[in-house]
């Protein structure tokens, strides 16, 4: 029996090959997945692992984002078997060279070299007020060498941050800690960095070297004990490596957990194909195997070949999927080392990925073959005697499958509506996967006929298309199989297209809520815009309108649980039409607008800070309305209050042409800022934060796409597949139709029809759910907080079906033209 | 009735079906080939019913297949209906077999997803042509297949099944209709049935048939016997009986 399993993997090696191309891609995303984790953790503990390596001990502060203080560092350093330490300050500063700016982190120097975390290349490390040592990288990118100078300049906003003007001494290694080697990084003694802060020196960490003889535990309880922290905040090198890892790589867990749900998916879609290749493949082979059983085959060993055929393919496929999981991996980790800024990318390949990958793809084609082996088990000795042209076709899905999958649908189907309702994502997934088992269980149900739905559209083409469109559901299992790998490809990748743009305009109505403008600049206190800067925004492309508020003053918005002021500004009735988005946001004539959830009445103006006076007394005859957007300042006409700004700035508020992409607006940001005068991060609004937005869902959902085409492309393997299979199965058929008169390109036209008609109809199917899941998603997870309108992305909805169909077509060239190119002769001679 | 051993010699094509000069085939290359047809010079008359015979590998199929374009000749020259089927590429030549010729084929006749009505009209289809309705009603009723008409192939008996591919093949009118065995899966009964079918349709209706067989009964229907041996003429008779065809076949193999 190996010999037959053996001889039919070798004798038929070509009708292997989807099985080989899916389990293959399945499996390589699989095992890239896991590589690519480890290979992101070993980078990161080459890279980070820096800072620490030379330390025998690492205080860090308290919680993330906290510091260490003076007194900390002083109480280190009393600690009994300390030799020595190291509190590190670092500072996000702007330098000066020549003309340019460029953005750095300075930190000062170790009091010895014991625990200075990189190498000196050229000159010496700076020893006085006004020396600096620069990292190679930078130094080579802005030409500094020993003896260039330079400025520093604080980023903070104190007014006690001084600048400072320095001469670079030494040239040090880049550092490859992914947290700076973003940046220009500068050492310098601890003074400088004390004026250059203007404040009270905070560490971020300080490393320890212990005194020879003194135990390593005993010191790191006395220094936890020290800083009055709790207990393990002091940790070794390797321990704080793995925790600061840990701690920015929540993100790459998460994305190693969803990247894992893709490689779930597309293993899914192999598994369909393989299922659905072995069962054509037997029931082609039914002669052969009642052959078989009348020369005393048992039922036990017909199905050890048919397994042993699966192990066999299924190694063979996974082996080559690792083999080029590795290589991939391995070239996008070369291609990212030669990025300066990712040099410290190390290729890891752990064993797991390997044998898991091995063992996942061999056990799911085994799996997927176990079906169609107890198929073979069932063909009676007498199949062989019998003259069937046509390997049973006509039998239907099993009944208690066809349940399971409508109980599970609607039961599915309850769970996703209870929880689009309530806007619970929670329920909404698991109940939506359940609904959508249940749909691909019962497909036998619906894609035959629907197929041959779409088949009468065809009829009107010709006897060929007639033809076409019974074949395309001859057999209905194999159809159904064959469509359902695609349904899931397309469903997913519809859902997340229309989730997306369903979330993307739920968003951006959320969004007006909060900003009533589309983008609002800050200006200066006390610094009015010129009449040229507001000239020059008005002359930018993407500004639809724009106008100046004047402050007036301050008004209180809450008086519980704490009081809470709001500016007030005057703009002109004109202005606020054509800025202004919401009507009711806008000022009327003895009315004050207050932000949306004020609740302060009567409305009392206040001097703004820094101006003196009382409460203005002509506010308390004020009509206050509450408008619909949270960031709003209360806004009144021109002329309503005495203006009383104090230190208030003048604002500008444009309307930017809605048309604008993403990119346009971020472009439109920076030339505003220019025009007046004002740092970016002054300019906010509406507009700014859906561009944001709008480009991580688009990015997302990029990748998303891309990742789930890999489902598509073996599901569209496993159309191709079938439908040659088919062709074989037809041989004789299709030579008898060509020696009847059917022309090569009829044969080839109604075989893509076939294939074009399955993929086509998947597609369609594909798409439906797909818009109803992303809608229902949307709905679950944003329910609560925005409002849902199902959103359907129309061009690429169309585009996702024409590109399965066109697919569909690519995918019977092949087939189609082994078809054709046979002789009506050589067809009829098969036995 | 005589018996010639002489090869017929091929008379204009205007009054022929089909001809064949010079016909050569070989299979294979070197040590491996087999010359399946070695100078076949046959001439089939309009309206005659021919049977050629011979024995097991005399090269019947092969000279079946090249008359009919389903193959190509090595050398010599092939007519069909006055047409020159030398050089046609595979296009025109499979719109010949489409208008101008008709098969019945020994088993495997019929497309199985087409009714018995659609497999007949399928060459008249397949040229996007109209069904001579008339003809058509005709043809089912003397083929006996008027209430078996909307049945798949797997409805019909074999007799059925083959009497189907008969219609097919006679309702375009055709130059010719080719028999390959035509009914070597058939019971007796049937299979005199479908003979007396094609031997009425050539003398009622003046079409040429030309069918292949083995089966001396079967080929007592024809109106002339051509017989084949290692791929060369080996005599013809005319007016064939039983008695006569089993004597030739005696002597050729013998
Ligand atoms: N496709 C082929 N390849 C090689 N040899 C063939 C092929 N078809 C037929 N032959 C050989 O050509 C000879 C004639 O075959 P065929 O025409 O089928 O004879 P018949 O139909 O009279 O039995 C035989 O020797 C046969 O083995
Ligand atoms: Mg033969």
């Amino acid at each position: 029996m190996l010999q037959i399993a053996l001889s039919q993997l070798k004798m038929h090696a070509g009708r292997f090959v989807a099985i080989v191309l899916a389990v293959l891609l399945a499996v390589g995303f699989l095992s890239a997945t896991l590589m690519v984790n480890a290979s992101t953790t070993a980078s990161l503990v080459a890279s980070v692992g820096q800072d620490y390596a030379r330390a025998d001990l690492v205080v860090s502060p308290p919680a993330e984002g906290a510091h260490l203080s003076e007194a900390d560092a002083a109480a280190v350093a009393r600690t009994s078997g300390v030799a020595e330490s190291y509190a590190e300050q670092q500072l996000q500063i702007q330098a000066k060279v020549g003309e340019t700016t460029i953005g750095g982190l300075i930190r000062n120097l170790p009091p010895s070299e014991r625990l200075e975390p990189v190498a000196l290349t050229s000159g010496s490390w700076p020893t006085k007020t006004g020396q600096v040592a620069v990292d190679a990288k930078t130094a080579a990118a802005r030409a500094l060498t020993i003896g260039s100078s330079l400025e520093l300049l604080p980023s903070g906003a104190s007014s006690s941050a001084h600048e400072a003007t320095a001469t670079v001494t030494g040239i040090m290694a880049a550092s490859t800690d992914p947290q700076q080697s973003w940046a220009a990084q500068f050492a310098a003694p601890a003074d400088t960095l004390s004026s250059l802060a203007g404040g009270q020196a905070v560490y971020s960490s300080i490393t320890v070297a212990i005194a020879p003889g003194a135990d390593g535990a005993t010191v790191a309880s006395a220094l936890d004990a020290a800083v009055h922290q709790a207990p393990g905040s002091v940790m070794t090198p390797s321990q704080k490596t793995v925790a600061t890892i840990k701690s920015f790589t929540g993100g790459s867990d998460r994305l190693t957990i969803i990247l894992l749900a893709f490689a779930a998916v597309a293993l899914l879609v192999a598994g369909l194909v393989v299922a659905n290749t072995f069962s054509v493949l037997i029931a082609q082979r039914t002669r052969e195997l009642a052959l078989l059983r009348c020369i005393g085959a048992s039922r036990r060993q017909i199905r050890a070949s048919v397994v042993v055929e699966a192990v066999v393919t299924g190694l063979v496929a996974s082996v080559l999927g690792v083999a080029v999981a590795v290589g991939v991996v391995a070239l996008v980790v070369a291609l990212l080392a030669q990025n300066p800024r990712y040099q410290y990318a190390t290729l890891a390949v752990p064993a797991s990925s390997i044998a898991l990958g091995l063992a996942v793809g061999t056990l799911l084609t085994v799996l997927a073959a176990l079906l169609p082996a107890r198929a073979a088990t069932r063909v009676s000795p007498l199949a062989a005697l019998r003259p069937s042209d046509e390997p049973s076709l006509r039998r239907v899905a099993g009944r208690v499958r066809l349940a399971t999958g409508v109980v599970l649908a609607a039961l599915g189907a309850v769970g996703l509506g209870i929880g689009a309702a309530k806007g619970n994502l929670l329920l909404a997934i698991p109940a939506g996967a359940v609904s959508f088992i249940g749909i691909v269980l019962a497909a036998a149900l619906f894609v035959p006929r629907l197929v041959a739905a779409a088949g009468l559209l065809a009829a009107p083409a010709g006897v060929p298309a007639r033809m076409a469109a019974v074949n395309a559901v001859r057999n209905p299992r194999r159809t159904t199989a064959t469509a359902s790998a695609l349904v899931i490809g397309v469903t997913l990748v519809t859902m997340m297209m229309t989730g997306a743009a369903t979330a993307q305009t739920a968003l951006s109505s959320s969004l007006d809520r909060h900003f009533p403008v589309d983008m609002a600049v800050n200006g200066t206190g006390g610094v009015p815009f010129t009449a040229q800067q507001l000239a020059d925004v008005r002359a930018l492309s993407g500004v639809e309108a724009s106008a100046v508020l004047t402050p007036v003053g301050s008004v209180q918005t809450h008086s519980t649980p704490r009081a809470a002021y709001a500016p007030v500004y005057a703009i002109s009735a004109s202005d606020a039409a054509a800025v202004i988005q919401s009507p009711a946001d806008r000022p009327a004539p003895g009315g004050i607008v207050l932000p949306r959830g004020a609740t302060a009445t009567p409305p009392a103006v206040s001097p703004g800070p820094g101006a003196s006076g009382s409460v203005d007394p002509r506010s308390a005859s004020l009509a206050g309305t509450a408008g619909t957007a949270t960031d709003l300042p209360a806004l009144v006409l021109p002329g309503t209050l005495q203006a009383r700004p104090g230190q208030l700035p003048q604002q500008v508020w444009i309307a930017v042409d809605p048309k604008l992409d993403g990119s346009a607006v971020a472009t439109l940001r920076t030339q505003v800022a220019q025009a007046l005068g004002v740092q970016e991060s002054e300019v906010s609004g509406a507009a700014i934060e859906k561009a944001t937005f709008t480009q991580v869902i688009d990015t997302l959902l990029l990748v998303v796409t891309g990742l789930l085409a890999v489902a598509v492309l073996i599901a569209l393997i496993g159309v191709a597949n079938t439908l040659s299979l088919s062709v074989l199965e037809r041989t004789r058929e299709n030579s008898l139709l060509r020696a009847l008169g059917l022309t090569r390109g009829q044969l080839r036209g109604m075989l893509a029809l076939e294939a074009v008609l399955v993929a086509g109809v998947a597609a369609v199917i594909g798409t439906a759910l797909g818009i109803l899941y992303g809608w229902l998603g949307a709905q679950s997870a944003l329910g609560t907080f925005a409002t849902v309108t199902a959103v359907i992305p129309w061009a690429q909805v169309v585009a996702v079906i024409v590109v399965a169909a066109a697919a569909g077509l690519g995918a019977s060239v092949l087939p189609a033209r082994r078809a054709a190119r046979l002789s009506p002769v050589a067809g009829l001679a098969i036995e | 009735m005589t018996t010639t051993s002489e090869s017929t010699q091929p008379r204009s094509a205007l009054h022929d079906a089909v001809t064949a000069r010079g016909l050569r085939k070989t299979y294979g290359r070197g040590e491996t080939a087999v010359e399946a047809l070695r100078g076949i010079d046959l001439a089939f008359p309009a309206g005659e019913f021919t049977a050629i015979m011979g024995p097991s590998g005399s090269g019947k199929s092969t000279l079946m297949h090249c008359l009919a374009g389903l193959d190509t000749a090595d050398a010599g020259t092939i007519t069909v209906g006055g047409t020159e089927l030398t050089g046609l590429a595979d296009k025109a030549l499979t719109e010949l077999r489409r208008d101008r010729v008709g098969f019945v084929f020994q088993a495997f006749n019929l497309v199985p997803t087409l009714t018995a009505r659609a497999n007949i009209t399928l060459p008249v289809t397949l040229a996007g042509g109209k069904v001579d309705e008339e003809w058509f009603g005709q043809l089912a009723a003397t083929l006996g297949l008027q209430d078996r008409l909307d049945h798949k192939p797997h409805e019909l008996s074999g007799g059925q099944q083959q009497r189907v591919a008969v219609a097919r093949a006679l309702l375009t009118r055709p130059a010719v209709v080719f028999a390959d065995e035509p009914t070597g899966n058939l019971d007796s009964r049937s299979g005199s049935e479908v003979l007396g079918m094609l031997r009425r349709s050539s003398r009622e209706m003046g079409q040429s048939i030309i069918m292949v067989t083995h089966d001396p009964v079967a080929a007592s229907y024809a109106d002339r016997v051509v017989l084949l041996a290692d791929g060369r003429l080996a005599g013809s008779i005319t007016d064939p009986t039983v008695e006569t065809v089993l004597a030739a076949l005696a002597k050729v193999e013998g």
